[in-house]
């Protein structure tokens, strides 16, 4: 025996899985989105979705190097500082890069934009995950709110000089070729719910493949999410129910809302299938809402998380008439200290009123 | 009896178990040790008082040092020799014990034995259970003279076949060399309990054990899922009775007493032989052993002995780990010596026991997910990194933890979670 000799509290073996397995998991869960979004919207997709991914890693190495002390120290050593990134690296900046550049819109000029995805990037690694103390301690979702950001900054280009790709079908109700807020058909229902004409929006079909649905790279094809969402599934990244109830919930209360006037009250069930493919519900609900980092750690919180979710969308989009689920997410990360502090699990065997009649 | 299914735990974890490479392996005797060092603190609560004096000729089975109050087991040689020493040392877990060290005399064949009990009453029973010094011999070692005594009554008595720590066996090959005394040492701890429902809880991947058992009439085999940590007492009880012992209760407050087959092996030793206990099973196992195996050890042998039985090691080992991996104690060398609860001595690899550093916490949920008492360890960990120890223990539900492991086993930032949890508890216990 040697002195290498490790002491430790137990368990002494572990599982194989890792923070940089599941994070690659969740990387390899996306592709097919990236892919589909390649596909539809060309090669400008792809550079927006390099572009965003290298702004993302590069920011997080830039912050790492440069923060905390002894930043000459560090010069000096930049080699072993160059190691030991690589060390830590546990791809959450990828993660945050994809997510970001599958929520924005293509556009043909796509140099154009490029400073803009950029800035994106910067916000979502510097400002909300790096200065909050990194992996684990942001927040909100970095991507979520890089993209109200950049909503908020860069409407006028990002969001108008938006691509509709020759293949859409002459029969979608837009602004002269253009899709404000980047979110898809969401304009088509709310209409529809107005008494406007049935034929003026896409089958569900056509919004489930994304084809021919203008919207943002990854959130298109709901085809291409639900093979991510298996996948996540089955690596058990998240748990099956987690999605699926935000958007049951999300599309009950927005059929529900969507019938709702002062004088009368009409229900129409077929809406509940094109309110959740339109727009980036689905893409929000399998790879943002479930973020590890910001929702609720136990079941019950989690519970409440998802309903929390689904009702606040539907309200939400009913009152602007706009996407608006990156809001939403938002606002529901920011509600999760308070869940997780009501919420707390009962231990087994736990029991109020019969603590002491349990004597028996 | 045919065996019935158990029912399925809220919270676990599966790990690989490691079993076959010692499974097939039958127990064998160690030949005895030149000297031994046995401890007397050999179970839960205060130590037992040395009853011999240096110098002292001992034999075999002999009482060397007496209980100290109810929580305390009798200490007795495990050798025929002389006392050397009686001396403080350090223990496995770093605390300072007294040590009562023996040279054994090779030639010496005294032994003592109690007087062969025929037909025993309840009374003598449990007498008996006490004067050989009996533990727990699952891990705990809550002695098993308490256990047996319990203060309502109860209806029920499971014996823990359980074994779900991976790598160890030795109960898997007691159970099927010697049936015959484990069932009968159960019939003996139900007498003396006064319950006629005798159930043990097998876990599945133990399919020739259960077989065993399905051939008494009086013993119910319950089938148990593969899971992590079905043995657990409060996890045991719920699987096969499906009952639930509530907070700070004991398992006679929903009326069963858990007992493991190895301490019902005793039982049947001490009463139809008059037998006490000096020696145990354990497994060696783990990939930095040359011939892992399953062994009957006396209480007091050098780990090194061990070790060198096995035929050294294979390789320098990452960790040395007194126990099952996942509950059992790191050592820091070889120089520790096996008491009545040693169930394992495991040479782990570097590829076997993990040793990463830890990061950043995800808030994944993964550790409160797979916890079988339901509460939430991550809560623990950064409450009591902070130094807040109330919130700690408010919101991480730490008072109930039985530090299985599961939760830190799944953690894939490798938070060293169940360290968190003993930091509290420690701060739990001097509050009170």
């Amino acid at each position: 025996m040697d002195n290498s000799i490790v002491v430790s509290t137990p368990p002494h073996v572990k599982t194989k899985r890792t923070t940089r397995d599941i994070m690659l998991d969740v990387v390899i869960a996306m592709l097919p989105c990236a892919i589909a979004g390649v596909v539809f919207f060309g090669w400008q997709a792809l550079c927006i979705i390099l572009m965003s991914v290298f702004a993302c890693i590069a920011t997080e190495f830039v912050y790492f190097f440069i923060a905390n002390k002894g930043f000459s120290q560090k010069c000096k050593k930049a080699g072993e500082v160059c190691r030991r990134w690589a060390r830590q690296f546990d791809l959450t900046s990828v993660v945050t890069g994809l997510i970001l550049a599958l929520i924005l819109p293509v556009t043909d000029k796509w140099y154009e934009v490029f400073y803009e995805v950029i800035i994106g990037g910067i916000i979502a690694i510097a400002v909300v995950k790096m200065m909050f103390g990194g992996t684990g301690k942001n927040l909100v979702n970095p991507a979520a709110l890089a993209r109200v950001f950049m909503f908020l900054s860069f409407t006028l280009t990002v969001y108008t000089a938006c691509k509709v790709d020759a293949i859409l079908p002459s029969t979608i109700p837009l602004k002269d070729g253009t899709v404000v807020t980047g979110a898809t058909n969401i304009n088509g229902i709310l209409t529809l719910s107005k008494g406007k004409d049935p034929a003026s929006y896409l089958s569900n079909l056509d919004l489930f493949l994304g084809t021919g649905v203008p919207g943002c790279i990854g959130e298109t094809s709901k085809a291409a999410i639900l093979l991510g969402y298996i996948y996540l599934v089955v690596r058990k990244v998240l748990k099956w129910w987690q999605p699926l109830l935000f958007l049951g919930v999300f599309g009950v209360c927005a059929v529900l809302l969507a019938g709702f006037t002062f004088d009368s009250y009409t229900l129409d069930i077929s809406l509940f299938l094109p309110s959740i493919l339109s727009g980036g519900a689905v893409f929000g609900g399998v790879f943002m809402l479930t973020d590890y980092v910001t929702s609720p750690k136990g079941g019950l919180g989690q519970l409440i998380y998802y309903i929390g979710a689904g009702v606040l969308l539907a309200v939400l989009r009913h009152v602007t008439q706009m996407e608006v689920i990156s809001f939403v997410i938002l606002i529901m990360n920011l509600l999760v200290p308070l869940i997780d502090k009501y919420a707390i699990k009962k231990p087994f065997g736990y029991s109020k009123a019969k603590a002491g009649k349990e004597r028996k | 009896m045919k065996a019935v299914k158990g029912k399925h735990l809220f919270g676990s974890v599966h790990p690989r178990d490691c079993k076959s490479v010692t499974q097939d392996k039958p127990l064998e005797n160690i030949p005895a040790p030149d000297r031994v060092y046995i401890s007397t603190s050999q179970s839960l609560g205060k130590p037992a008082t040395p009853a011999v004096e240096k110098g002292q000729r001992v034999a075999e089975g002999q009482l060397i040092a007496k209980s100290d109050g109810v929580i305390s087991s009798e200490v007795f040689s495990s050798v025929a020799g002389t006392v050397t020493d009686i001396k403080d040392m350090a223990g496995a877990s770093g605390a300072t014990e007294k040590f009562i060290i023996i040279d054994a005399d090779k030639t010496a064949t005294d032994t003592f034995r109690f007087k062969k009990l025929e037909n025993p009453g309840a009374d003598e029973i449990r007498e008996r259970i006490r004067e050989c010094g009996i533990v727990g011999l699952g891990g705990a070692g809550f002695p098993a003279a308490v256990k047996i005594a319990p203060k309502t009554p109860v209806d029920t008595l499971i014996l823990n076949g359980a074994e779900c720590e991976p790598y160890l066996t030795c109960d898997h090959r007691l159970m099927i060399e010697r049936t015959d005394e484990i069932v009968r040492g159960a019939r003996y701890a139900a007498k003396a309990l006064g319950v006629d429902n005798i159930i043990i809880g097998i876990e599945a991947n133990k399919p020739d054990c259960i077989a065993k058992f399905e051939q008494y009439d009086d013993i119910q085999p319950v089938i148990l899922k593969k899971q992590y940590p079905t043995g657990g007492e409060k996890q045991l009880i719920y699987a096969t009775t499906g009952r639930k012992v509530g907070l700070g209760k004991l398992p006679s407050d929903v009326g069963v007493v858990v007992q493991n087959v190895a301490t019902c092996f005793a039982v049947c030793e001490a009463v139809e032989e008059g037998k006490p206990l000096y020696e145990r099973v354990l497994t060696v196992s783990g990939k930095a052993v040359k011939e892992p195996k399953n062994l009957w050890v006396k209480i007091g042998t050098p780990v090194k002995d061990i070790i060198d039985y096995c035929g050294g090691e294979a390789e320098p080992p990452k960790k040395v780990v007194q126990g099952g991996p996942m509950m059992g104690a790191a050592l820091a060398s070889y120089d520790v010596y096996t008491r009545k609860t040693t169930s394992g001595i495991l040479l782990m690899t570097a590829d076997e026991a993990a040793s990463e550093e830890p990061t950043p916490c995800l808030n994944c949920g993964k550790c409160a997910d797979v916890c079988p008492m339901q509460i939430m360890p991550m809560n623990t960990a950064f409450y009591s990194a902070a130094g807040d120890f109330e919130s700690a223990l408010k919101y991480g539900g730490t008072a109930a933890c039985i530090e299985c492991g599961a939760c830190e086993y799944v953690c894939p930032a490798r938070r060293p979670l169940i360290q968190a949890i003993r930091k509290t508890k420690a701060y739990l216990r001097t509050r009170k």
